[in-house]
Order: C-alpha cells, then structure tokens, then sequence
C-alpha cells in the first residue's frame, strides 16, 4: 500500500489520475459534465490558459516569478485591438492586418519580458518585486492608452484564431511540444533547472546565468502574449483588463502540476495537467450551480492541497 | 504523513461535491417551469447584490430555476460560462457583462442557439448581435433629482456654488448623469452656479482629494451631486473634515444629491443629511428581464431598450418610497 | 564507578537496510571518548538515536546509570546532553548572550527578561570558554571559531553533562583550532564526559582517552587510544588494507609553464602575487583561514576582481573574463563550498555531473543534446571516479555520502577536460577510504599533464600529495617548499610567522 501511494504521488500522472477521478466523482451530480459542448467548451479556455502558464512555468523553474504575465495580456490585447481593427486601426483593413497584429503583439510580450529579464539579472531585485512593479506599470499603460475602454470590430481572420476551438488547439499544441523538447532535450532547458536549482554552483559550473534568467522572462512574455491573441480573438474585443483576474488560475495550474515555487523543478506535461485539472474544477463547480464565493475558495483549498502534495513529494522523493 | 494526505485528498473532494446537493440543475424546464442562466460580471457592489438577489427573488415566486454564474470581472471567464449556460440549454440568459464589446460573442453564442438575452443594466454597443437591454433612464432620472435640489436651492433664495462628482465617463452610464445634471443647471445660471466637475473614474480615493480640493477653491460651495451614491462616504469625509457636514435645515447645509440608492444613501436620507437621490428601480429591472424573455420565447416583439423611469426620493416622499428603494432592504437586513 | 553513557546493543533499520547493529560500548565518567569511521557507518544514526531524534529498534541508553530515551531533542537536552555540530546552529542576527538564554531567559515574573543578569551570566560562561567578546555584540560579527565557543558556552550554561564535538574543527582556522583543544583539555579536567567525532585521525590520537570504530552499523574495534596505530585505525574503518594514504606519482612534473600568475593585488585581500604552475604539477597552496588562499583562487577563476595583475592560462591572458571564457579556456574550480557552489544539491547525479561540460554535446540550431554521447560521457566518468554504484543517475545527489558528493564536484570538472584544476580544500568532510581514491584521481590527472593548484589546511595531506607548496601569509605570498625540503614544523612557521615581509 505504502509503496502504491508512494509511486502514485511520484508518478507524473498524479495529476492526471485525480482529473479521472475527479471526473468519475462529478459527473453523477452533473450529467451534462461529459456533454461533447461542455468538453469544447473547457478546451477553448483551456488552450491560453495552458499557454501562458507555460511561460510562467519557465520562469518558476528558474526560482523566479513572473506576476507581469496578465498585464502582458491586458497591454498587448489592446495595442493588437489598436493597430488592427477595422473602425480605427492604424492597420484597418490592410490585408495583413491580422498577422501584423499578431506580431506586435508578441513582440510587445516578448520586449516586456526582456525589461523584466534584465532588471531580475542586473539589479539583483527580488523577482516578485520587478515584476510586481512592471505588473502595476503596463497594467496602469494598458488602462491609459484608451481610457479603459476596450475596442471591438477586429478582422476575422484575427477572431478566427482564438475563436475556434480547432485553431487554439493547434496552436497549444505545437507550443507545448516545443516547450517540453527545449526544457527536457536543449541545452537552455538544462540550463533553466540548474540555475533554478543553485545559481551560485551553475555560474561557477559556466552557466551564463543571467542569459538563462533573461530568456526566462522572455519566454514568459511572449507566451502571455500569445495567450493574449486567443483570449482577445475569443472575446473579439481588444480590452486593457482581459486576463487581469487570472494570475491565481496562472500559478495554480502550475504549482497543481507540480512545479515548484522554489526553483528547479517543473515539466510540459505537469502543467498540462495542472491546467486540465484546474478547468475540470471550475468548470464542474459552475455546472453544479456553486457560488461564486464558495468556487474561489474551493480553488483556493485546491492549490493548497497541491502545495502540500508538492512537499509531500518532495520528501517521498528523498528518503 | 501518507494516511493524513489521503483523507485530505478525500475530504477535498468531499468538501468539492458536498457543497451543495440540493441544487442540482435542473435539465431544462418540463412542467412548464423555466431555467434561466443568470451571468454576473461581479457581485462586489451592493447594487450587483441587490439587483442579483431582485432576479433571484422573481425567479422564485415564478417557480423558476436559476443557475448563476459570477465570472469575477474576467470576459474570457464569462464567454466560457456563458458558453456553459448554453450547453445546459437554459431557457433564457439575464447578462451582466464586463463591458459592452466583450460581451458581443456571448450573445452571439447565444444567438446562434435561440436562447434570448437580456442584458441587466448594462447595455451592448451596436451590432449584429441581438439582445434586449433594460437600463435605468441615466438622463431623465438624474435631470429629476438635480431638479429637486435646484428647487431647494431656490426656495432658500440665495445663489448657491455648486460641484459635481463625474463617474467614468467610458461608461455609458456616467455619460447619462452627466448629461442629465447638465440638462437639469441650464438656464438656472441665476441660482446655480456650477464651479467644479470633479472626474472621479468611480475611484473613491480620487473622488474624496477632489471634494476636498473643490472645498479648499470655493470654501463656501453649498451644492454637491454625486453621479454615484457609493461615492458618498468619501464626501462626506471631505466635508466633515471643513466642518460643513450638517443636517438639512441647519444652517451651513451642504445640498446633497446622488444617484443608484444605496444603503448609505437611505441612511443619510433618514437621519436628514441626504436631500434626494435618483432610485434605480432593481426589482423594477428584474421583473421586466424575465417578462422580456417571456415575450421573446413567446415570438413577441421586444424593444431593444427597456427604460427603467426610476423614482427620485427625497425627504417629502421617503416613507411612501422607501419601501420600493433597494438600498432600504439592503439597511434592513443589516 | 557508573558510566557516563552506555550504550546496550541499539539497533536501528532504515526500511530493510540494517544501519546499526547490536551496537554496544560505554563512556567512563569524565573521559573522552572518539568515535571514528566512514561516512555511512552509523556515527549520525547513533548520535541521533542519543539526541531523540531517531528512536532505536532495539537497546537500551543508559545516561550516569539512568535509562534515557529522548522522545524528542528538548527532552535529550533536558537530560543534559548537548551536541557541537559542523554546522552551527546560533541566530546570527540575536547577541550572544541571547544565543546562550536562546531557551531559558532569565525572566522577572515569567515575562519580562532580566537583562542585566542575562549579560552578567553570559560574561562568566565566555569568560570560562576563553572567548574575549561583548556578550552584548551580535553573534554575526564573530569568526566561525568563536561562533563554535559561544555553542560550547551554549551548552555548559545549561548544565550539560555530555558533550558531543561533531567534526568540529572543520571550519576553524589552526589557531582557533589550538583553542578549541585547549579549551576540551580544560573541560576534560572538570570531569566533563565528551565524544569526539572526526574525520581527523591526529586529532583524535590528540584528544582522546578511549576510541570506537564504527563500521557498516558495527563496532569494529575499541579499546584505549594508544591500542591504535594509525594505520590499523585506518584499516579497521575501511575494512580492508589501506597500504598507502597517498598514492605515488608515476611521472614527474615538466617544466613547461601552463598557468602564470603576475603580480596579481586586490586591496585588502591579497597583494603582490606572483607564481608559475607548470604542466603536471601538483601546487599546494599552505596558510592559515583568511590568508587569502580561498580568495586568491577565486580571482584566478574570475569570480571576484583584482585591482592589478596578469593571469596567463597557455601563454593567452585571462584577465577580468567571466567564469564562463576561463571553463572555455580550460580552468576548473572546486571550491570549498560544496554544498552551496559546488552542486545543485536536489537535482540528479546526471544533471549534476554534466553541468560544465554541457555546452559540448549542444547541436545548433536549438541547441538540442546529444543524449546518446552525454550517457557515455557520464558512465564513462563515474567508472573513472569510481561513483559509488548503487547510486543512479537519476537520485538526487543530496543522498549521496560526502565522499561520493566531493566525486560528482570533481568528476563534472574532469568532464570538461581541464588544462589546470583549481582544488579548494578537496577532501572537507570525507572519509578516509574517499580520500585516498580522491588523492589518486588528482595525482592520474597531474601524471596526464594537467597542471594542479590545490589550497588546503590540512598540512599532512598537502605533503603528501603535492610537489612545490607555496605558503600565504595576510595575503601574501611567503614561502615556497620544494618537496625534498617538506616540513611540517616549517611550513607552519612561516604560515604563522608574524610579519610576512621579514
């Protein structure tokens, strides 16, 4: 028995494994949880989700913390909705609007990411700090730019990317199998666990370790940008403040998966599950007609319960 | 240490689906009774709650099932439960959306399965997408309310200052009351005299430093209209801490009027600090949501806009209306 | 006369590996007893069980005669027993005399601490361990040695009647070292009982009456001190013969200059610093803690700047480049601190072993590995440094003994095939049988040609291994022995000697 529980807990389908039994518990209570609607439905808003948090994995395995990720999405969702749309965009029915738009977005990401990366390596600043201040900053510039308002009439093309389920899963997918060769077969993943497992022996080891950390963040930020595209063509609306309540569902899924907030562990297939079993939660909770009230805080006793399993592990993983 | 996390596993488990037993969505009505999705973008105002619980309450003595959803202003949270609203094949959607645009899809999705949606308060921008809105009548409403203060002011016979606390005037909503205070000081340049319009972005703090401001300009402002009734704590703080807080009738009263009806604002009514606020009438709203997807399912034409007149009340009307004021029956289960 | 402690036949299982055996022997009243052997062969199991950390399977304690069977650390403490550990265990931010009262402030009225009484008894007991210092100052502005005698205060303020040292000297410098023994020489004729542990086989010969070889959970011999010979204190922990400590070279060193060190200066940490280490050679750098030995390899490695000075790694300079360029180059550094810049102690022995030589199995353009040449690489080096071969590549390297651990730290530097290998204090907290393999790896690489500056404070082992030492003396360069003129009574002079520049 102890010896079962104890391969079970260090299996990297735990998580997976309480999906399924989570599931099989729900569904009686909610016949309309396996509905093939219900299923598209989670998966359409599973795909940013999983996407972004990727990028907050990176970060995580490094030791650090990227809480800039949903201003990331909130200041490119709407500089995308800007330069694009076809009322006022600076691109307005240009032919290639939508990749154009897309690009900026991304490169936008990618650029806060890099502020973030270098201001964590240079400065010395504690993670949580620089990117809790570029949080409030692009936050603050996303809401300026427009005066809070957000701005519809995108291209269709551009709704066509987060609105169909069929595209966004293409999308996740191509990400995630990069993701998980990069961190497991490159040079660079190596690199991001070792730094996040002891930077001081990694830089005397040859790890340019401020390399690795910027590239973390840029990681980071480009990846909330691409969940950005999805979340912004699902909404068909380019707004400062999408995204901007998600950050606990962010480091949720992660840290369910199994990633560690203390650096030097985390993997693709941890946090998908991480994510699935967080979307299963919300979901089946909206379905069995729970309050907003008692969903958060069942979110709530969920990341807990991973953060105990996490240290459960981790001394199961040591005897 | 294994044992503990086992139980726990389970007692998470058991905490996640013992919630609520007894509430378990009903598949779309069969006896005649309807299911209806209520979506909220956030219930952390005492309107939302007001106005969440009026539906709550008219879904009930109609014999209707309500399956609710609060999606914590996040639009993306929102689409998805929308999006599961329809998968559950309510019989019709009351949607209060983040924002005018993002709620766009939502009625679409919707659309696209014949399920109707009224929106609650907050109105959708031009589209192909087809809703009902039942909105409170910002303009006239406001107009009413600061006519009963300038009214007030005249009977006192002298030129009063006067200041204005703006909302954010990316909402809809704010733009109404503006217009409407506007509509109600022309042409009584004799009596008012307007010397501060204070932008507040429905922000407490901003609302609060400019009062305070306005006060420091024009010690001797004796009108204040606040576009929203939940900005009153901080005027009044501001003026308290001038010395100009004082009941109607004694001397050095500020004229005071707002707008929504609020818990805060009955209870200023009551003890004689508050001259008059524009009530938004919720259960008016609520009644009028579910008759709109009546008519609608009925094939009945429904306008796009459903105006709620409101009421404006004062101290003349207090005991008459208050029975009808929302923030009234908010202060009574305090 | 009853003894201070005895211990009746304690047994202990870790899941089905047996870690003590039927494990017995006494501590005469006011003797000091060393308990020696390898790493892993139950002295921390033993020492636990005593503590209340660990409860035994099986035996019995008897503490001055009485059974004692701590459920808990406070409960062992209460008993009188107090533990010295290599790594201390003070808050450094709190004053010393807070430190000594940490658990048993004197209080007025059960609340309010008497801060007066407090100071004063604090004063008597440093004044009794021989430590000249404010008991008012914060414990963070003293020395690790000093630090070590506010622990030994720590326990004789609260009346402890057995003291057990574990590897205490390991970060002290020899002075603070020669205090520490004078002190237990002074504790010892108070009719205090202690056990010595050590890795340090003079030291024990030094300090002890009785001795105990623990070996795979079992006495292996004990008797009087004098019953051991060095060697057969040897034998009896590794189990076999262990002929030789320090191997022999089988090739001199060459002549041929690979790393030139010219007139390198950092204020106030070393100063005019010049020598030539030649291919093959195996350097050792001799001195006291705060010479500047640690320092002066660091800034050879470029981790820490230097002011002026020239490095020349194969004729090409190495001056103010990052760690990074000097690896690319060919300089290694096993620096002292093991477990902080040594290793990624949670990560495996794999990812641990391949870290510096990583780059080389990277295939552009995503810089994907080559994983089948990196297992290669990796079996091929645990075999090379003889990794203990139970251990799989997967298991985090924190399980491993230090011997084992000090092997991955070297072994990841060999990987990336070093022209010169910096060593820092190599064999810090390992145990006799790893010690003599490690020695033996060193010495293949100087045979192979690769030039060898290793730093240590063990005098014996540098004789032993070295061909040239250099000594530093308050960041200077002092002395240089050739080996023919090894001595042990020299090289301490002019390591001590008082002003550098005579």
């Amino acid at each position: 028995m102890t010896a079962l529980v104890r391969r079970a807990l260090l299996s990297d389908y735990f998580v997976l494994g309480l999906c399924v039994l989570y599931a099989a518990v729900v569904v009686p209570f909610t016949p309309s949880f396996l509905s093939v609607g219900n299923g598209t439905n989670i998966l359409s808003t599973l795909f940013p989700l999983l996407i972004v948090a990727l990028g907050q994995m990176a970060v995580l395995i490094t030791g650090g913390i990227d809480l800039s990720a949903t201003a990331v999405i909130g200041l490119t969702s709407i500089v995308g909705a800007m330069a694009i749309n076809d009322e006022t965009g600076w691109l307005a029915g240009s032919p290639l609007a939508t990749p154009s738009g897309v690009v900026i977005m991304l490169a936008i990401g990618a650029a806060v990411g890099m502020f973030n990366g270098l201001a964590v390596a240079r400065s010395g600043m504690p993670p949580f700090m620089v990117t809790f201040a570029s949080m409030t900053g692009f936050s603050g510039l996303a809401v300026w730019l427009t005066h809070s308002k957000a701005i519809n009439a995108l291209p269709s093309a551009f709704v066509v990317l987060g609105g169909r389920t069929g595209v966004a899963f293409g999308i996740a997918l191509a990400v995630a199998g990069f993701a998980h060769l990069m961190l497991s077969r490159s040079l660079l993943g190596r690199w991001l666990y070792a730094v996040g497992h002891n930077p001081r022996a990694a830089l005397i080891s040859g790890v340019p370790v401020s390399g690795v950390v910027v590239s973390a963040y840029v990681v980071s930020g480009f990846l909330a940008a691409l969940a950005a595209v999805l979340y912004t063509g699902q909404a068909e609306t380019g707004s400062p403040v999408l995204g901007q309540r998600i950050f606990l569902d962010i480091i949720g899924a992660t840290v369910i998966g199994g990633t560690s907030l203390s650096g030097g562990k985390g993997k693709v297939l941890w946090t998908v599950f991480g994510v699935l079993f967080l979307k299963l939660v919300d979901n089946s909770m909206n379905l069995l007609n729970l309050s907003i009230f008692t969903i958060t805080m069942a979110k709530g006793a969920v990341i807990l319960l991973a953060a105990c399993l996490d240290s459960a592990r981790a001394r199961l993983g040591t005897p | 240490m294994k044992s503990t996390l086992l139980t726990l596993t389970l007692a998470c488990v058991a905490l996640l689906v013992g919630c609520d037993k007894s509430d378990t969505p009903a598949p779309a009505a069969t006896n005649g009774h309807l299911t209806i999705g209520v979506a909220f973008e956030t219930l952390q105002t005492e309107y939302w709650v007001a106005g969440f619980e009026a539906i709550r309450a008219d879904l009930k003595q109609r014999g209707d099932t309500m399956l609710e959803a609060v999606s914590d202003s996040d639009a993306n949270r929102q689409l998805e439960q929308v999006k599961n609203l329809i998968t559950r094949k309510v019989d019709g959607i009351i949607l209060v959306p983040k924002d005018a645009k993002t709620c766009l899809p939502m009625i679409k999705a919707a659309n696209a399965a014949n399920i109707p949606v009224v929106l609650f308060n907050r109105p959708a921008d031009k589209s192909d997408a087809r809703s009902v809105a039942i909105v409170a009548d910002n303009l006239a409403l406001t107009r009413e309310t600061v006519g009963y203060l300038v009214a007030e002011a005249r009977k006192a016979g002298k030129k009063v200052k006067a200041a204005v606390l703006l909302g954010d005037l990316g909402d809809i909503n704010a733009v109404g009351r503006r217009d409407g205070f506007d509509a109600a000081v022309k042409g009584q340049e004799d009596i008012i005299d307007v010397v501060a319009r204070i932008p507040t972005e429905w922000n407490q703090e901003k609302a609060q430093a400019g009062v305070v401001n306005a006060l420091q300009a024009n010690p001797d402002i004796g009108l204040i209209f606040s576009s929203s009734d939940f900005l009153f704590p901080s005027i009044v703080s501001a003026l308290k801490s001038v010395g100009k807080y004082h009941k109607t009738g004694e001397p050095g009263h500020v004229l005071l009027g707002g707008f929504d009806g609020d818990a805060t604002a009955y209870q200023m009514l009551k003890d004689g600090y508050l001259d008059a606020t524009g009530v938004q009438d919720v259960y008016f709203e609520a009644a009028q949501s579910m008759q709109a997807i009546l008519d609608l399912r009925a094939g009945k034409t429904v306008p796009e806009v459903i105006r709620d007149p409101g009421f404006v009340i004062h101290r003349g009307n207090l005991a008459e209306k208050s029975a009808q004021m929302w923030g009234a029956r908010v202060a009574a289960k305090k | 006369m009853i003894p201070a402690l005895q211990f009746d036949g304690i047994e202990k299982r870790f899941g089905n590996v047996p870690v003590l055996r039927s494990v017995s022997f006494q501590l005469g009243a006011g003797r000091t007893l060393g308990l020696v052997g390898e790493n892993g062969a139950g002295k921390s199991t033993l020492m636990n069980i005593l503590g209340g950390n660990l409860a035994p399977d099986a035996g019995q304690i008897f503490l001055h005669g009485a059974p004692h069977a701590p459920a808990h650390p406070t409960d062992a403490a209460r008993a009188g027993v107090a533990f010295i550990h290599q790594e201390l265990n003070l808050f450094t931010n709190l004053s010393i005399a807070e430190n000594l009262f940490l658990t048993a402030f004197p209080r007025m009225g059960g609340v309010l601490i008497r801060r007066r009484e407090m100071l004063d008894r604090a004063a008597a007991l440093l004044e009794l361990v021989g430590l000249a210092a404010d008991p008012g100052a914060p414990v963070e502005r003293l020395t690790p040695g000093e630090r070590q005698l506010v622990e030994i205060a720590r326990a004789l303020g609260s009346d402890a009647r057995l003291i057990i040292f574990d590897e205490p000297t390991t970060s002290l410098s020899a002075r603070e070292m020669n205090a520490l023994f004078s002190l237990m020489a002074k504790l010892r004729a108070r009719g205090l009982a202690m056990i010595y542990i050590s890795h340090i086989l003079e030291h024990v010969h030094q300090l002890c009456d009785d001795l105990v070889v623990l070996r795979d959970g079992v006495v292996a011999g004990q008797g009087g001190v004098n019953d051991f010979t060095a060697s057969r204190l040897v034998s009896l922990m590794v189990g076999r013969e262990v002929d030789q400590l320090y191997p022999r070279r089988t090739s001199p060193p060459t002549d041929e200059p690979i790393l030139e060190v010219h007139g390198v200066c950092e204020p106030g940490i070393v100063r005019d610093i010049s020598f030539t280490l030649h291919r093959g050679e195996v350097l050792g750098i001799s001195g006291l803690m705060g010479a500047g030995r640690s320092e002066l390899a660091r800034i050879l490695f470029g981790l820490d700047p230097h002011a002026e000075g020239e490095v020349r790694l194969n004729g090409g300079s190495l001056l103010g480049a990052s760690p990074r360029c000097h690896i690319k180059r060919g300089l290694a550094f096993l620096t002292e601190d093991r477990r902080h810049e040594g290793l990624c102690l949670n990560a495996s022995i794999a990812d641990n072993l391949a870290l510096v030589s990583l780059p080389h199995y990277a295939r552009p353009p995503l810089g994907l590995l080559d994983l089948r040449r990196w297992r290669e690489a990796i079996r091929g080096i645990r075999e090379a440094v003889r990794l203990s071969p139970q251990a799989r590549d997967t298991q985090p390297v924190k399980t491993l003994s230090g011997g084992n651990q000090q092997k991955v730290v070297l072994a990841k530097w060999l990987l990336a095939r070093p022209a010169v290998l910096i060593l820092d204090e190599p064999t810090r907290g390992v145990d006799v049988g790893a010690k003599q393999e490690l020695y033996r790896i060193i010495l293949d690489l100087a045979d192979q040609g690769t030039g060898i500056l290793v730093i240590s404070s063990e005098i014996e082992e540098l004789i032993g291994i070295c061909d040239r030492i250099i000594v530093m003396n308050r960041g200077t360069l002092c002395a240089e022995f050739l080996r023919p003129e090894f001595d042990r009574e020299k090289l301490l002079a002019a390591a001590l000697l008082k002003d550098p520049s005579a």
